[in-house]
């Protein structure tokens, strides 16, 4: 039971018509109420949002506070995370910029002064429409077909959450290039986004918290990266006896909690799962594994040919099994067959290979890619880890055997009244572990670790959340649609000869080169979005070369700080012609802008958002619904409701029906018009933020009542949200799977490999070979890889020796400022200074005593090209060959974080072709030379 | 008889500093001065190294050193257990802070705001009474005093509970009356081995901490399968 009242969570989930009338107003209904609690949300992170209400004491909001009255809904207890009471002083920021500006200098750098004067809206609106409309005068495509204008958010998707009717602007102008990145595909998860929506529509991978016994953790720093609900839960699952093995390289807070640390080599842990594997494949009884299982909802019976395809009926091209009853072949979705888990048979046979070529027909050779995988799986050995990853054999092989007597396999678990497996451990990766070279390999062996103990999409098992790939996006399990050879289907960008893409659409080649984006919205910022910037410089042979955008928005995002070459970064933005950037206050990346605009920040806008029921991180809710985002205080000085931009400069550009209609099918995220009402908005007028967003709250609480209630704004302005029962069986795919007669693809991934040979001779045949290592990486089961000689060999390749740059610089989320763009406050400034790292580069001390480093001392951190200082912060937690920048920082012009005088990881990291995986990914790592620097302390 | 206590879960508390910033909320508290927060401790060396977060503030001690050391009464307990400060007989000699083991009390000489000058909800929240004499975490004894007087139960009505205890995010923080048996504070403690900080010196804090099940423990209560 919730020890909070219930009567204004009730009214919120059964949602009287009649807003309650004592609600924020203790001085009595019907008078004036100089306080009130405004509830509204905080979505600064991708672990949001947290419900929260505002104290507002005569017009000034005083206090964040929990809004209590989503205690009994929120699977956080309706808490709210610690950068949630940053928001106050960011309303009240002195350092805010308050008026629209534009820039007086037309000369743009790091050292040139803007000279950024104020403007009025109208000005500042004429301006950029005048810009947009010359835009569509001369054609929305550049000379090599990229997108004239282009966009670019931060924080993992959240600025859509602050950005009101945006996307319906956006989408009403045409095409947008929306791929250069502030940090995707290096600071998320990528690779598991890409392999995650392929196996399992998992776009986020995790575990299930509630009911798992037993996490392998490899570097996910889930307690500060999974915002309340993640803390939640896992605090829960501490006191009810969950044993979490972290595995990383330095001991964060995630680490701290856990039962075990296991300080892994970097860039390592791929051999760390493989010897699990072996363990599991060549150790352990073969009745520990869930035979039934593989045998009958993995590829694993599937027969392999001597090439390496599966083999296929003659007639059906259907993939074949052998029936272990009829002792013969069948196709893998024959009625009645059993399948056998190891086989080597003779079949008639066909056997397929990229392009529909025939690579072999009649009497073949096949093997079941189970026996394939045990074959493939004998060399890593334990032993054989230990020398690569630095962790003793007997640990591993003690961590999978845990992991084995805590899967329960064979047992089941009633959930919503349908009996499921029930199989509690799970294994999570964290960002540098997914990202990069070695990604792949980690979240292929992460699933198959699932896989092999029946442990995928079931309860306590490892487990997806939100799709963003694969559509629609609202529903996880209606997007499990069947495709060939038995698997899920999946919108490969197409490799075909007739279909690939050799035009990219947009600057970071994404449908070109990385087959498994897909190609909506979000498929652009998974692409590989440094190459965005990296090829203003140099665009590779065969791709149209690559020229500034005309018009560039820049939204709650600081791609000069936040993304690698920070440096590069700033140099290239100002090559930028035209900058428009939504500024809160002045940054590195708005230094270079020609408009900054004042939006109204997050408890000064108005906004309408769907909530749960399963998003990113660890939000799996048992309810649904909608919260609103509404002004606690008035917009201070000039700033506006981004809405209210959006619909300005849509109609300034003559865009208005098209925006409008946008909104009206749903592109602010409810559509208008649907099965329980119309709401649509009258398009050829302006409309108000009020009258949109009271339009989508009619429909939201239409949708969520099946048409039996219409709330217009003023209700969901004294209630904050409305949610309704999400079922738990929800959570997880696998009985949709089943269900639908569909198989897990694991562990053997013929599709990638066909993908993968069918790119390259796309590729080879338009002359581009830079892209062959990348290829390298479709493989049906993917070797070790020495992941760490990479890094290794950039040293080289910049001038240096490995051996004069031994240590491995990582870095990790904080959790007070990841994704918050909040470097700028002072309370967080305050607060994170309590957690280790926040004031230096953290350092083992026996490392340091060897080069006479001690606490406090400012040190040179270096690589062969670049360098940059901080002090050192000794802790016993790391080990001595890592070091470890916590967060982003390095600001020289963020009021405030300019003096923090602490360091950044991406001011040394190099954005590399070579250091690029095939998903289009880097890992955040350098290899780097700590010396004492002139000085002591912060400079 | 009432008898206040906070107590802190060490297997649950990340460290996250979500109370820190509430209380600085709750108590409009300047830069720098922290009420509640929690400390960030490694045990050991590499590569056995232990790291734990611990919540610390005054602790509303049954004997406060504090208090020996007040030559003006401005510190004082009350028969609940809360150590008060009156800021009208404060002189900001400062002994409390030297005497207080726990290193719990602040003292601010001077107006201090997050950037320089007041912002507006910092000047609408200032109070003048706080500059120059010793301030601490008061257990938020207004919320408890006006709780209670509202019919209200400390540590289970927000509105009667430690701001710090309302927004922890990981269950670590309870509070409730230690004499209560039925409160929640007092069936952790029955269910849980735990510790006082600086136990030896007597001070007998009002501050718990739980850092295991006792032996003969059952589940503790009110878990959901959240």
């Amino acid at each position: 039971m919730s020890p909070y009242p219930t009567d204004l969570a009730d009214a919120a989930r059964s949602a009287p018509a009649t807003p309650p009338s004592t609600r924020g107003d203790e001085a009595g209904a019907g008078t004036a109420a100089p306080v009130r609690r405004v509830p509204t949300f905080c979505y600064q992170c991708v672990a949001g949002p947290d419900l929260l209400t505002v104290k507002v004491e005569d017009g000034v909001a005083t206090e964040v506070e929990p809004n209590f009255c989503a205690a009994e809904v929120h699977p956080g207890g309706g808490k709210v995370c610690v950068k949630a009471f940053g928001l106050i002083q960011k309303t009240y920021n002195p350092n805010r910029v308050l008026a629209p500006m534009k820039r007086t200098n037309p000369r743009k750098g790091r050292d040139e002064d803007p000279g950024f004067v104020e403007i009025s809206w109208d000005e500042a609106m004429s301006t950029i429409a005048g810009r947009l409309n010359s835009l569509r005068a001369e054609g929305l495509l550049d000379a090599s077909g990229y997108p004239r204008l282009a966009a670019s958010f931060g924080g993992g998707g959240t600025p859509q959450f602050y950005m009101g009717t945006f996307p319906a602007f956006l989408a009403a102008w045409g095409p947008v290039d929306m791929g250069f990145g502030s940090g995707q595909g290096v600071k998320c998860y990528h690779s598991e986004h890409l392999y995650g929506e392929l196996w399992h529509r998992a776009f986020i991978v995790a575990a299930d918290t509630p009911s798992c016994n037993y996490l392998i953790s490899c570097g996910n720093n889930i307690e500060a990266a999974g915002g309340v609900v993640g803390v939640w839960r896992h605090s829960k699952a501490r006191v009810r006896g969950i044993k979490r093995v972290q595995v990383e390289p330095h001991l964060s807070v995630t680490g701290a909690c856990s039962a075990q640390w296991v300080p892994i080599r970097p860039k390592t842990d791929a051999a760390f799962l493989y010897a699990l594997i072996h363990v599991m494949l060549h150790e352990a009884p073969r009745e520990q594994l869930d035979l039934p299982h593989l045998a009958r909802h993995t590829n694993s019976p599937y027969l392999v040919g001597p090439h390496g395809y599966f083999l296929r009926d003659r007639a059906s091209r259907k993939p074949l099994v052998w029936d272990e009853d009829a002792g013969r072949a069948a196709a893998h979705d024959a009625p009645g067959v059993r399948e056998a888990l190891g086989a080597r048979v003779q079949v008639d046979a066909i056997e397929i290979g990229a392009d529909d070529e025939v690579l072999a027909e009649g009497l073949l050779d096949g093997q079941t890619a189970f026996d394939r995988l045990v074959a493939h799986m004998a060399p890593y050995t334990p032993e054989w880890a230990e020398g690569i990853c630095d962790v003793p054999a007997a640990t591993m092989r003690r961590i999978a055997r845990e992991y084995l007597d805590h899967a329960c396999v064979g047992q089941t678990v009633e959930i919503d009244g349908r009996r499921m497996p029930y199989r509690p451990v799970a294994v999570t990766l964290g960002k540098t572990v997914n990202n990069g070279w070695g990604g792949y390999d980690c979240c292929w062996a992460r699933t198959l670790l699932a896989t092999l103990v029946g442990a995928l999409e079931v309860p306590g098992g490892t487990i997806g959340t939100t799709v963003r790939l694969v559509r629609p996006m609202a529903e996880r399990h209606d997007s499990v649609k069947p495709g060939p050879d038995g698997f899920m289907d999946y919108p490969f960008n197409p490799t075909s000869r007739a279909d690939w893409s050799a035009r990219p659409n947009i600057r970071n080649a994404y449908k070109t080169l990385v087959p498994l984006t897909g190609n909506n919205a979000w498929a652009q910022a998974l692409g590989p979005t440094h190459f965005s910037w990296m090829f203003l410089d140099e665009t590779p042979k065969g791709l149209p070369k690559v020229e500034p955008p005309d018009v560039w928005f820049v939204y709650r995002t600081n791609p000069a700080i936040s993304f690698w070459d920070t440096p590069g970064v700033g140099e290239k933005i100002a090559r930028f012609p035209f900058v428009v950037a939504f500024a809160y206050t002045r940054d590195e990346s708005n230094h270079y802008a020609d408009i900054l605009l004042p939006d109204a920040t997050d408890l000064e806008g108005l906004q309408l958002l769907r909530l749960a029921a399963t998003k990113y991180q660890e939000q799996f809710w048992d309810h649904e619904g909608f919260a609103l985002r509404q002004p606690a205080v008035a917009a201070r000085g000039q700033a506006r409701d981004f809405t209210d931009i959006c619909t300005e400069l849509a109609q300034r550009c003559g865009l208005l029906e098209r925006y409008n209609a946008a909104i009206n099918r749903g592109t602010c995220g409810v559509a208008l018009k649907g099965e329980h009402g119309d709401f649509s908005l009258e398009p050829s007028r302006p409309h108000t933020r009020e009258a949109i967003w009271d339009a989508a709250c009619k429909a939201a609480s239409a949708e969520l009542s099946d048409g039996a209630e219409v709330l217009g704004l003023d209700w969901w302005k004294a209630h904050g949200f409305k949610t309704r029962p999400f079922p738990r069986e929800r959570w997880y795919l696998y009985p949709t799977l089943v269900e639908r007669g569909l198989r897990f693809e694991m562990p053997y991934q013929e599709r990638l490999q066909r993908v993968g040979e069918e790119l390259g001779r796309r590729l080879h045949e338009c002359g581009m070979h830079w892209w062959d290592r990348q290829l390298g990486e479709y493989q049906a089961l993917p070797p070790w890889k020495d992941f760490p000689a990479l890094w290794e060999q950039r040293v080289v390749a910049l001038g240096g020796q490995p051996a004069d740059y031994p240590f491995w610089l990582v870095t990790a989320r904080s959790m007070q400022y990841a994704w918050g763009g909040n470097a700028g406050v002072q309370l967080m400034r305050e607060v994170a200074g309590n957690v280790a790292g926040h004031g230096g580069v953290v350092m083992n001390p026996a490392a340091a005593a060897r080069l006479g480093i001690e606490d406090g001392d400012r040190v040179e951190i270096a690589t062969p090209q670049r360098a940059t200082h901080g002090q050192v912060v000794l802790r016993q937690g790391i080990r001595p060959d890592t070091l470890l920048l916590v967060g982003q920082f390095d600001h020289w012009i963020t009021p405030l974080a300019k003096d923090f005088g602490m360091p950044s990881l991406n001011a040394l990291a190099e954005m590399s072709l070579e250091l690029t995986d095939a998903t289009g990914s880097g890992a955040d790592l350098v290899r780097v030379r700590v010396r004492k620097a002139p000085g002591r302390g912060a400079p | 008889m009432t008898r206040w206590a906070m107590v802190a879960d060490l297997r649950r508390c990340v460290g996250c500093q979500t109370c820190t910033a509430a209380c600085k909320h709750a108590n409009a508290t300047p830069p720098g001065v922290q009420w509640r927060r929690v400390l960030d401790m490694e045990f050991g060396e590499f590569p056995d190294v232990q790291r734990v977060f611990v919540p610390v503030g005054c602790q509303h001690c049954d004997e406060p050193p504090c208090l020996d050391v007040c030559p003006t009464t401005a510190t004082r307990k009350r028969a609940d257990g809360i150590v008060t400060i009156d800021y009208d007989l404060c002189i900001g000699c400062a002994y409390c802070a030297v005497a207080c083991p726990y290193q719990a009390r602040y003292k601010t000489e001077r107006r201090s705001f997050a950037y320089g000058r007041a912002s507006e909800h910092e000047q609408a929240r200032f109070d003048p009474d706080r500059l120059a004499v010793a301030t601490k975490c008061t257990f938020c004894v207004d919320r408890i005093d006006a709780g209670l007087a509202r019919g209200q139960t400390p540590g289970v009505d927000p509105e009667a509970t430690p701001a710090c205890v309302n927004a922890c995010i990981a269950e670590a923080l309870s509070f409730g009356d230690a004499d209560d048996p039925e409160s929640r504070v007092s069936r952790l403690l029955e269910t849980h081995q735990h510790f006082r900080m600086h136990e030896e010196l007597g001070t007998g804090p009002g501050f718990h901490y739980l850092w295991d099940r006792a032996d003969d423990a059952p589940p503790p209560p009110g878990e959901d399968s959240r």
